[in-house]
């Protein structure tokens, strides 16, 4: 009877099934930047770096390469991203630290200060907005919040101050990062939840003893000890932002231009926008000409270097921690 | 610097010089400890540090200490003794307020630190004066000295720099006994040392701010013989400067390192005097067989 039991796979046999996927993945990621860099390596060749400069409306730009046709000359070729990367570094970034700000206060609370019966409410809804789908806040942020800051921030006097460089309608910086903040932050806060209820209850016990008070040995101790997960959450949630098209192309404005920190931050957070992801959605329609699809795939090995970057670096982060007996 | 046996069951009589049980000579040369500590015993206890009265702690319904009043005395060390589950951890954790991050602990009884009401303290200013060694190894995910100054650097109003940390963080490894094997890897990981250094550790890390009063909860207990050793030496030297109420299930070392030992059993304080009383002379029966090893 018990030859005819299953044999558990061995060790090595699971290792080398485990490692054959780990590669076929692997290889599957470096033939998609193969592939990705190829096709944008036209747009490159005619602007070189350059391309990530500021210089003209972008805007104008793509619409000389759609109406280009199939055989586009060389100067059609011509574009300076800059207002596009500046509209997702922006985003992403302001986002992200406001993300991480509230979502480590309000893991604090949850975990620490939360009476038992709230807590009960607040961690199963955290879990349920984070599944929400980005579109959702997109709708909510264009027929809520846009008419809003159009109706009720921006003035007549600040439309007028910028009239001739861009148009102020309500979508805008401050709308998207809004938005976009309030999509990262239930994953961040679930994240860090977890964490801080993962580290060990006798070093915040142990803190607690030496006379400082709940706020700071949460601080001091279980923050630090949570550093790697709180880490990885900020390189999710930057991931997302990064990525998230049609929401912010519903209320960024969706205007090819860089906003102006020197307009005053005011202005600044008035002014309209568009993010890359929410560019490639856009210019997907144009794609048989083949400048347009070049800058479509220029624009995505940008974002895929980014994301490559931002693992990188969050793994990089985490190294010293090792070191002290910070799990990860 | 280890002594290589465990140091000597002391007997000590009340009111006669202290003895060393006959057959084991002292470790010689070095820290004399056992010898040099068992001076400091009986007789020379200081004024009352922390007085119980009446001390309940209930967890809900279940009653885990029951109308204990006892009294700490500085230089003196109290062991407190019973079966596990008779509510020694609850009333030590009780000493510096802590069973009140415990939800549904209450308490009835008063407790007085240098006669003035815990309850009347400031929690956080309570904890810097009573200070607690738990029964596991909790060093700080951090290097040894950000172990040691964490609370020196909590408690100073202006970060002190290293330089003014340093000769405190010294002081401390000294006193706990750890300083000749770290001095060299104070920027070290603390989790990296071994279980009876990382107690030693937690022991330098409580008494670097001087508090008055130092809780140890079975701290020897996750410990292998020789570090227990150690750290009983330790507690003989740290005696002089503070009061130390020690938790333990282990009643050889509640002989060796007590002056005045605290049997419970079931919540109740069923003894309280000095250790050579609850050993050679105990009361009631309950003491006597738990002593004997009848139960336990
Ligand atoms: N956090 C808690 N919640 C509820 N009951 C507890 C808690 N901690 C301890 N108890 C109960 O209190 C009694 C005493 O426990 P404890 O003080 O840990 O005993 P000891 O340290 O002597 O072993 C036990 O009956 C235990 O079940
Ligand atoms: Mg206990």
């Amino acid at each position: 009877m018990l030859h005819r039991l299953r044999q558990p796979w061995s060790d090595r046999r699971a290792e080398l099934t485990l490692g054959a996927l780990a590669c076929a993945v692997l290889l599957v990621i470096v033939l998609m930047v193969v592939f990705v860099a190829n096709e944008a390596w036209p747009t490159f060749q005619h602007n070189g770096l350059r391309w990530l400069f500021p210089g003209g409306n972008v805007d104008t730009q793509i619409n000389t390469m759609v109406n280009a046709g199939a055989k586009p000359p060389a100067a059609d070729y011509h574009l300076r991203a800059w207002p596009l990367v500046w509209g997702t570094i922006l985003t992403t970034g302001l986002a992200v630290v406001f993300g991480l700000i509230f979502a480590l206060l309000a893991s604090i609370f949850i975990v620490e200060f939360a009476p038992d019966r709230l807590r009960a409410i607040i961690v199963p809804v955290v879990r349920l907005l984070a599944a929400v789908p980005s579109v959702i806040y997109g709708l909510l942020g264009i027929l809520v919040l846009v008419p809003f800051v159009g109706n009720h921030i921006i003035s007549a006097h600040d439309k007028k101050s910028v009239e001739f460089i861009v148009q102020l309608s309500g979508a805008s910086l401050l709308v998207a990062v809004v938005i976009l903040t309030v999509m990262i932050v239930p994953i961040m806060i679930a994240i860090c939840v977890d964490a801080l209820y993962a580290v060990p209850r006798g070093w915040k016990e142990g803190a607690v003893a030496l006379g400082v008070n709940r706020w700071r040995a949460m601080w001091t101790v279980s923050i630090r000890a949570a550093r790697p997960a709180i880490i990885a959450a900020a390189v999710l949630a930057c991931a997302r932002a990064l990525g998230e098209a049609i929401m912010l192309s519903m209320v960024s404005g969706s205007v090819g231009f860089a906003p102006n920190p020197f307009d005053g931050p005011r202005l600044f957070l008035l002014e309209p926008l568009r993010p890359l992801a929410s560019t490639i959605v856009e210019d997907s329609e144009s794609l048989q000409a083949p400048a347009v699809r070049s800058t479509v795939y220029a624009f995505a090995l940008l974002l895929l270097f980014s994301s490559l970057l931002l693992s990188l670096a969050g793994y990089l982060a985490k190294q010293p921690m090792k070191k002290y007996g910070v799990r990860s | 610097m280890i002594t290589e046996q465990p140091p000597p069951i002391r007997k000590i009589l009340v009111d006669a010089p202290p003895t060393v049980a006959p057959g084991i000579a002292p470790p010689a040369g070095g820290h004399a400890a056992t010898s040099g500590a068992a001076h400091h015993r009986r007789g020379e206890a200081g004024p009352e540090r922390m007085t119980l009265q009446g001390l309940s702690v209930f967890y809900g319904e279940n009653e885990a200490v029951k109308q204990v009043s006892l009294s700490i005395r500085l230089g003196e060390v109290l062991a407190l003794i019973g079966p596990s589950g008779c509510g020694k951890t609850t009333l030590l954790r009780t000493l510096n307020r802590l069973t009140e991050l415990t939800a549904g602990a209450q308490r009835g009884g008063t407790i007085l630190l240098d006669g003035t009401d815990v309850d009347a303290l400031e929690v956080t200013a309570l904890r810097r004066r009573v200070a607690m060694v738990f029964q596991q190894p909790n060093p700080f995910p951090m290097s040894i000295f950000d172990n040691v100054a964490y609370a020196l650097r909590e408690q100073s109003r202006k970060r002190p720099g290293r330089s003014v940390l340093a000769p405190l963080v010294e002081d401390a490894l000294r006193r706990a006994g750890l300083w000749d094997e770290v001095k060299d890897k104070l920027d070290a990981p603390a989790l990296r040392l071994s279980g009876g250094q990382q107690q030693r550790l937690c022991i330098a890390r409580a008494i670097a701010t001087r508090p008055e009063v130092l809780l140890m909860d079975e701290p020897c207990s996750a410990l292998d013989p020789r570090s227990t050793a150690v750290i009983e030496q330790l507690i003989g030297e740290l005696r002089s400067d503070l009061a130390i109420v020690i938790v333990t299930h282990n009643m050889q070392q509640a002989r060796r390192v007590g002056d005045k030992v605290a049997f419970m059993y079931l919540g109740d304080l069923v003894e309280y005097g000095p250790a050579e009383q609850i050993f050679d002379a105990p009361q009631a029966q309950r003491t006597r067989d738990y002593v004997r090893g009848v139960f336990g």
